[in-house]
Formats: structure tokens, sequence, C-alpha cells
């Protein structure tokens, strides 16, 4: 169960700036770039770095500037993806986008970077830490956070839902379809599949 | 012949969906031969076919009007089963030009479309719409171009962008769908779309087909035909309201088998669009009862034999596995053993009893 073969999972590979960009800009949802995330040989110094610290009191940081090798602090994801919107807005070609982190995080940066107008070509992504998933409960549209089983209970309308592979880049979730649809309360043991 | 339209017909609830002896045998019967694999079926689509269905560009037949009216009352449920993608509005100009373009030249007694430069009438004489717009104006039309114009078709349509040597389906009318959901879809590379289906990624069809479909020329649209099965004629069968046909599955025996359990076939076209470079995907639904396909002998044993041979891989992906056994069990006793003829043609213009 935990292989659907569904084709529609997004596959990872570890980052390396791309020789065509000029500028490249990392973003990652902890407080270090962790270093799987990286290609061998490539340094945390060859970007300008996003981090996030997960705590309040932490100094606002120059998200306008370009500069590589430079590590801004933000305090929490939202406070960075508010950064990077504003930061795209105003930026011009030949800037790279690279995210590393759980893939909520990762597909949300790619939302942002696509409004603003960036294509899949100067966007790339590693995914490191948790595999808990995001879900779109597909009757209902509730979308859950860190779902880690293969069946979870739909927070909006109260569905059995079976976690399928079929990932939308665009609401950066997996698809929920109620389990016992046909037959009311056959619902299979659910199993812990992406903790 | 003139089409008696069926407006009270339903899809739903009270499922009064009936299909005429003509109607039974212009069915486009998906199966070829008596056996069935994922293949790039894919052929130029050419008015003329082996049954009536193939006539026009975009097919009008006895329940066109019911079929609209479905529609309507799906959309007003939920207004998110048609969506455009704002760099779409040319391809949405497009379509609706091929769409009044072909109807009124395919049915002239029911379809019209005149032309002063930019200023354009059509009507529609069976949905009684009679609408002058001017063609590039958005503000002119009630809605959307593309949503005004498949709102009087029957069939979903889906709107594919071409780029970095992909197609992407940003936008969509899906109200008479097999189970895929535009909502979680929209935006998404052609194999992201198709990821669930099982084993035609492995055998090399999708890569197939995204080349030949990325080298669609204008003026040269293509056909193929899908098939599925669904309890009862209904039309909305999405994964949104799977809770609510999704008991439908359970209900069938032995007794019933024949007459809940519906053929269900989608004639998909795909026509390269002229300004805009996308392609537009019609989906054209059609539903069957196995009661109504055992009237075509020739049909009764080819699917027979195709259900009783199918790969259980496909069988679970198109959600057969609840009543499939019944039908093959029901039609087994009707399959004689004759040879068929090559080919979906019914070889036949009268039914059976």
């Amino acid at each position: 169960m935990s292989d659907q073969g569904i084709k529609s999972r997004p596959k990872y590979q570890p980052i390396a700036p791309d020789p065509q960009g000029r500028h490249h800009l990392l973003v990652v949802d902890g407080a270090h770039v962790p270093a799987e995330a990286l290609a061998e040989g490539v340094n945390p110094s060859a970007f300008e770095v996003w981090t996030v610290a997960h705590k309040s009191a932490v100094p606002g940081s120059a998200a306008m500037e370009e500069e590589a090798g430079a590590v801004r602090v933000f305090r929490s994801v939202p406070h960075l993806f508010s950064a990077l919107e504003e930061r795209l807005a105003r930026e011009t070609m030949g800037l790279r986008l690279y995210a590393a982190g759980t893939e909520p995080f990762l597909w949300d940066a790619y939302g942002i970077g696509a409004r603003a107008g960036l294509s899949q070509q100067e966007m790339a992504f590693a995914h490191v830490g948790a595999q808990a998933r995001r879900i779109f409960c597909v009757h209902c549209r509730t979308v859950m956070e860190g779902v880690t089983t293969s069946i979870a209970t739909c927070a909006g309308c109260g569905a059995p839902l079976f976690v399928r592979d079929h990932f939308s880049r665009r609401l950066a979730a997996f698809m929920a379809v109620q389990i016992d649809a046909e037959v009311p309360g056959e619902v299979p043991q659910a199993e812990e599949l992406y903790s | 012949m003139t089409l008696q339209f069926k407006p009270a017909e339903t899809f739903r609830d009270t499922f009064t969906y009936r299909k005429s002896p003509e109607d039974i045998l212009r069915f486009p019967f998906p199966f070829p031969e008596d056996e069935y694999m994922y293949s790039v079926n894919i052929e130029p689509h050419v008015r003329g076919g082996p049954t009536a269905a193939f006539q026009a560009a975009f097919d009008i037949d006895e329940h066109y009007i019911a079929e609209c009216r479905e529609r309507e009352r799906v959309l007003k449920e939920d207004p998110k089963r048609c969506q455009v993608l704002p760099h779409m509005l040319a391809a949405e100009w497009d379509s609706l030009e091929l769409i009044m373009e072909s109807l009124a030249q395919d049915y002239p007694e029911h379809f019209s479309l005149t032309k002063a430069g930019d200023l354009w009438t059509w009507v529609n004489r069976p949905l009684n719409i009679h609408q002058s717009f001017t063609f590039g104006k958005v503000e002119t039309l009630p809605c959307g171009p593309f949503e005004y114009i498949t709102r009087q078709a029957q069939g979903d349509f889906t709107l594919q962008d071409q780029r970095d040597d992909n197609l992407f389906v940003d936008g969509g009318m899906v109200t008479t769908q097999a189970d895929w959901s535009l909502e979680f879809d929209i935006g998404m590379s052609f194999h992201e779309w198709h990821g669930p289906v099982p084993l035609a990624h492995e055998k090399g069809v999708f890569d197939r087909a995204l080349k030949y479909l990325l080298r669609l020329q204008y003026g040269q649209p293509v056909r193929r035909l899908n098939w599925t099965m669904t309890v009862n004629p209904r039309l909305d069968t999405s994964p949104e309201n799977y809770p609510v046909w999704g008991p439908d599955k359970a209900s069938v025996t032995p007794d019933n088998v024949a007459d809940k359990v519906h053929l269900r076939v989608e004639l998909q076209t795909l026509y390269r669009l002229p300004r805009s470079n996308a392609i537009l995907f019609g989906i054209r639904c059609y539903l069957t009862s196995v009661a109504d396909i055992a009237r075509v002998p020739k049909w009764r044993r080819r699917l027979h034999r195709v259900l009783r041979d199918l790969h259980p891989d496909i069988a679970a992906y198109k959600g057969l596995p609840r009543f499939h056994q019944m039908v093959v069990e029901h039609l087994a006793p009707l399959d004689d053993g004759t040879p068929t003829s090559k080919g979906i043609a019914p070889d036949t213009d009268v039914l059976a009893e």
C-alpha cells in the first residue's frame, strides 16, 4: 500500500545551483540548511539562505537585498513566505529559487514562485524531514496537515479518508477520498505510513 | 433523421434516462477486438465512422436537452466544475468559435451562427437561446466564452496549454466525468493528471501519446474511445460526489445487473486551437445498459469476452470489482461462441428482443 504506483507523486533530488542562474535563493523550513538537501560538494555559501527560527524574538531581516552567502532568519514559515512574495514581486530575470524541507513547505514555496512568474525550470526542491502529508478532502475541500496514516478522519465532513498518492502541486496536497463510500462502515485498519 | 429530444429525462434520483432503438445502434461501442488492453488508439476525427455517433464534429443526440439541464444543475451545486486559468482566455474564444461553427455546420436545423465582422449572433433552437455578442469581448456574454458554449454542448471539455514540451490541463467544464476531479487536477502536466492510471505508464502509452499530441495540427483533429462501467445512468460520477453515488455500486444483484450496470464510453476528441495553440479536449460520454447492449448480438458476445478476460488491475482501477463477475455471468449464456467481426460496428440495423 505504501507504493500505490501513482505517477503524479513528485520526485526530488539534492539541490545544486543552476549554472544558468544569476542569483540563487534557498529557503528552508528550519534553522539550518540540512546537509542532505544539497548535492555532493555544494556549499550553502553559494546561496542566499532564508531560514526559520520558530521564535518570536528574531530581529527583522533584509529580505530585499540580493547577497550570495547571506543568511536571513525569519520567525515562522508564514513570516518567510510573506517576505518571499514581496521579494519575488521585485525580482528580475535570472533568479533561481530553491527550497528544502517538508513537502507542504516545498509546494507552498512553488506556488509563491509560480504566481510570481517563475517557471518550473527556475525552481528546484529537496524533500527533507518529516514524511507527514497535507491532504485535501475531495468531497468537502478541507485541508488537513501532518497526516501520517493511510486513513484519516476528515476534520471537515467526518468521512474516513484514504490518502491517495495523487498529488496536486497547486494545492500542495495529496488527494483524500472516502474509503467506505460504497458500503458505509467498511473501513480497514489505518496504517502508520508517513511518519 | 430528425432528433426527438427527451428534455425531462434524468440522470440521478429517478433515473428516467432511456435509449430509443436508434440511439442504441449509434452507440460508439468501445471494443474493436475480443480483448482489451491500454493502447494509443488515436485516429483522425473525420466525419463518418462505424456508428452514427461519428457523423459530427461534436455529436448531438436525443439526450441533448436533458444533458444540458443536468449540467446546469451540477454547476448550480458546484460552480468550480467549470474553471479556466486566466492565461487561457484566447483558448476560450477559440473553443467557442470551433464549437459554434461545428454545431451550425453539422446541425443547421438546430443551430445557426451569423457574423457581421466581430458582431456574432448565435441561435440555439433546442435550448431556446438567441445571443448577439462581440467576438473577443467577454463582457458581451453572460459568462466566460468557454463556460458559455460548453453549457450548450454534451460531454465534458478540458483546455490544454502547451509549453515546456508538455501539456497542462489549465481549464475545463467537467460535470459528466468518470471519477476525476478538475478542482484537484487543474494545472497538472500530462503525466501528472494521468498519474493514477495503472499499467499504461509502464507500457509507454503516455510518453507516446504526449509526443503525438504535442504535434497535433490545426484542422486535423483526432479521436479515441475510452470506457468504464457505471451503475445507473448517472452522468455525474465525480470524486466530489463519490459519497453520493458510491452506494449504487453495492446495489447490483444478479437480478438487476443488466438494467443497472451501464457501459460508459467516452468519445474523446482533440483539436488544436488556432490563436492560442492550446488543445481542446472533448470527452463525450455515452451510457448504454448491459440489457441494451445485449440486443446487439456482436456487442454482447464481445462485451462478455472482454470482461471475462480483463486484467484485474484495470478492473480495479475502473471500479468494477463489486459487480464485474455478475456482468460476466449474465452475459456468458448470451455468448454463443460465434466469431465476431473486427471493429466496433453493430453489424445489424435491427435490435434483438
